[in-house]
């Protein structure tokens, strides 16, 4: 070797104290055993790795099932008479969902206040960078049930706005210049937030964030959510799972992407 | 002062003055003595000062400037002095700002508008010890033309706008002496008010300052927030004439007060009396009846109201709009916010550096707009503020603690400084403004407010002779008084409004500032006339 050589500083082999709250997994690192390179290169996984997922499944499993019965006992303490057989499929399969949608009227005044004889408004901050997608269509939904006057504005955050965006709630109202005559505003500002925000009554509500809390709300005024606790529990947590998954799935494709074709990537 | 004649003493007492009077001869002797030998030092001093002053010409106070001569020197701007001219010998004029000796060196802080840099004379083979000595008593805010070179500094001069360089003296010559004893410290006139509170630093009071105004505009804030006032002057024209729009100017002698007749200012005209002009409406409304179809003038505007508050003036400059529309009053609206919007890009984009050298010594939020703007109807704002516990009737006028707290509900809701309200009651407004046609209550009126305060009030006018008479009879007015202003509507004229605002307010509102005297040059207020 053409390097110099250092006399070692510390001891050869030191005694170390493992601690006991730790647990032992073999060490990856050291002398492999004759066959398993072999064994990772087809693409199989580690035995060791395969077991860490069998018990991760196995623990999500058991926290479903708590997190039913935890429902079930709920509903037991609230509703003394209902039927302790709270299996979510039963309470399900009465009923098709798409009787269930738009099935009973919303009542304005219950949900966004007494009405004070002037249009009712709702401001939507929006970062032009992610559109709300899905506000667009229940702003679609809003505009067949109620008068809805729809305007867009670009706060002074934001330099300057694709003429997409602009457009994007339609042409506007031909009696857009007298507001009084609508029963609903949607107010759709691009500014540059972290997160979506909502904003309403300011002395009554405080703003709500997160697209998915905003489309629960809006929806809120084309039909009633489901009573049962349990399936309006589902139902939330499909909106959810959507929501994960639309942020998610951008990003898994993103990342998919970048390790297949870097040139791709660029494109995108 | 020896007593040398003693009358009708004895010899004892004639014994113990002659005593005295010794003693004090010799006192006086040393005193004689010392002063001697100081006046022999001097004396052996100042030829050798006179020999040493091999900087002789490279200082002084020249004869004053009455164009004895044209020099074609270059003088550079203090803005300009970077790391780009880096030992370069340069001419460069501006005030000293301070000067301060340090053994052989003298520090001086020369300023010019709103940038300052360091200076430094120093005893060395440019510059003689009485050259320091004269650099370090020039008074402060005297103009002094300078020869220098620009050296690099290795650590930032935290102090002063040009940080990254300093410049080394070779001739300092003072163009303008300043007097010693100034009115008022522009250091504390800089400073921002907590500070000096807490530090027990002086800052300087509104009205000393208005009395000095002359030293009080030289401050950097007071160039930064004038600069950015005739920014939105040249925004205000150069937007309106690319929409179309002719600049008119309208007389400010007229012969009947047109507002309402109580806040007139009378001047003599001759044998009879006339008034000051308090708006430009009625000649923006003849000048739409005589076919210009869209106008604006820039000019003063007289209100002789006794209000001493922070937001009224007696003169104060008008940027007034009036066009012609073709169906809906909402027209002029958009072309007003659209302008005001405008503006608000303009000086958020090209000044930036006026606008963050006002918020050193006033901080505020910076001015949140929407674009399009934010338009109101009187109804909501009624209901907003009844939400928020105001009790008003429907028909009743926005008191200011009520339009400032509106403020406050429309920035929480919508984030935005500057909307429209329209829709405003029929009552409330002057004669001329049109009626709403569906609901004889309200008028196709609006006001625009910023931060909460009311900066433009206009509407659609009335432009029906017979209308616009039932309005004037309905609020009791003289008709004779206004028959020239009704005549001009009897020969064809086209639906038109409009609205003005006050150049200074918008610019107290954008800075943020508290009082409208800060964005005026020179104030006039029910107090105070001069300068």
């Amino acid at each position: 070797m053409s390097m110099y050589q250092v006399k070692p500083v510390c001891g050869g082999h030191m005694h170390v104290d493992l601690p006991t709250c730790m647990y032992n997994i073999p060490n990856i690192h050291a002398q492999p055993g004759p066959g398993s390179d072999h064994a990772l290169q087809n693409g199989e996984v580690d035995p060791a790795v395969k077991a860490l997922e069998a018990r991760q499944d196995e623990i999500m499993r058991k926290l479903y099932e708590l997190k039913a019965a935890v429902e079930g006992l709920a509903k037991t303490v609230t509703t003394p008479d209902a039927d302790l057989d709270l299996t979510v499929s039963s309470s399900f399969s009465s009923q098709s969902p798409t009787t269930a949608a738009f099935r009973s009227p919303a009542n304005l005044e219950s949900l966004l206040g007494k009405d004070l004889g002037a249009l009712r408004d709702i401001v939507i901050n929006a970062n032009p960078a992610e559109p709300p997608l899905t506000l667009f269509v229940i702003h679609g939904l809003l505009c067949q049930r109620y008068r809805l006057l729809s305007s867009v504005h670009v706060h002074s955050s934001v330099a300057s706005v694709p003429p997409q965006l602009l457009s994007c709630l339609g042409p506007r109202h031909a009696d857009s210049y007298a507001r009084q005559l609508f029963q609903l505003g949607f107010t759709l500002i691009w500014k540059n937030v972290p997160k979506l925000q909502m904003k309403f009554s300011i002395q009554n509500m405080c703003p709500i964030e997160g697209e998915a809390n905003v489309a629960r709300f809006l929806f809120k005024l084309l039909s009633v959510y489901p009573s049962d606790p349990a399936q309006a529990t589902l139902v939330d947590s499909w909106v959810d799972t959507a929501f994960f998954q639309l942020a998610e799935g951008e990003k898994w494709l993103c990342f998919l992407c970048s390790c297949k074709c870097p040139a791709l990537v660029q494109v995108l | 002062m020896i007593k040398e004649e003693v009358q009708g003493a004895t010899e004892e007492e004639q014994q113990a003055q002659s005593k005295k009077a010794l003693k004090k001869q010799q006192k006086e002797a040393e005193k004689a003595a010392k002063k001697a030998e100081k006046q022999a030092k001097l004396a052996a001093d100042q030829p050798t000062s006179e020999e040493d002053d091999f900087a002789k010409d490279r200082y002084g106070v020249p004869a004053m400037v009455q164009s004895q001569q044209k020099l074609d020197r270059t003088l550079v701007k203090v803005e300009d002095l970077t790391v780009a001219k880096a030992d370069q010998l340069l001419w460069i004029r501006a005030r000293v700002h301070t000067s301060r000796a340090k053994g052989k060196q003298c520090f001086l802080v020369l300023r010019q508008q709103q940038f300052n840099v360091q200076a430094l004379v120093a005893v060395g083979d440019r510059a003689s010890k009485q050259m320091v000595k004269f650099a370090a008593n020039i008074t402060k805010e005297s103009i002094v033309d300078v020869e220098a070179v620009v050296r690099r500094v290795e650590q930032k001069i935290e102090s002063c706008t040009q940080q990254d360089v300093e410049l080394h003296i070779e001739r300092i010559f003072v163009i303008s002496q300043a007097e010693p004893r100034l009115p008022l410290q522009l250091d504390d006139a800089v400073r921002p008010d907590g500070d000096g509170e807490e530090e027990g630093r002086a800052t300087v009071n509104q009205d000393t300052r208005l009395d000095n105004r002359v030293i009080d505009l030289r401050t950097t804030t007071s160039q930064a927030v004038f600069r950015l006032q005739s920014g939105v002057c040249q925004l205000f024209r150069d937007t309106l004439t690319n929409k179309g729009f002719v600049e008119i100017q309208t007389p400010k002698i007229i012969s009947a007060a047109s507002e309402g007749g109580a806040n007139v200012f009378t001047v003599s005209y001759f044998k009879t009396s006339a008034y000051l002009a308090q708006s430009p409406q009625l000649y923006k409304q003849m000048c739409i009846c005589a076919d210009f179809d869209k106008v604006f003038c820039v000019g003063p505007v007289f209100r002789a109201e006794d209000s001493n508050t922070h937001r009224h003036l007696t003169e104060f400059v008008g940027l007034d709009i009036e066009m012609a529309f073709n169906y809906h009053y909402h027209e002029v609206i958009e072309s007003i916010t659209d302008t005001m919007v405008q503006i608000f890009k303009g000086l958020r984009d090209n000044f930036q550096t006026e606008i963050q050298t006002v918020n050193k010594q006033f901080p505020s939020e910076p001015f949140k707009f929407l674009e399009p703007t934010l338009r109101l109807e009187f109804q909501e704002a009624v209901a907003m503020l009844r939400e928020a516990g105001v009790e008003m009737g429907d028909e009743e006028d926005l008191s200011t603690p009520n339009e400032k707290l509106l403020g406050r509900l429309v920035k929480e809701k919508y984030d935005t400084d500057f909307y429209v309200l329209d829709k405003y009651p029929l009552a409330v407004r002057p004669f001329y403004t049109m009626p709403d046609p569906s609901n004889p209550k309200y008028s196709n009126s609006y006001d625009m407010f910023m931060r909460g305060e009311e900066i433009l009030s206009g509407a659609q006018r009335v432009h029906d002779a017979q209308l616009l008479t039932e309005r004037a009879t309905h609020h009791q007015i003289d008709l004779e008084k206004i028959k020239g202003y009704i005549d001009s509507f009897r020969y064809g004229a086209p639906p038109h409004g409009g609205g003005g605002i006050g150049l200074e307010r918008v610019c107290m509102l954008y800075l943020g500032l508290h009082n409208v005297r800060q964005t005026s040059m020179f104030p006039r207020d029910p107090k105070r006339l001069t300068p």
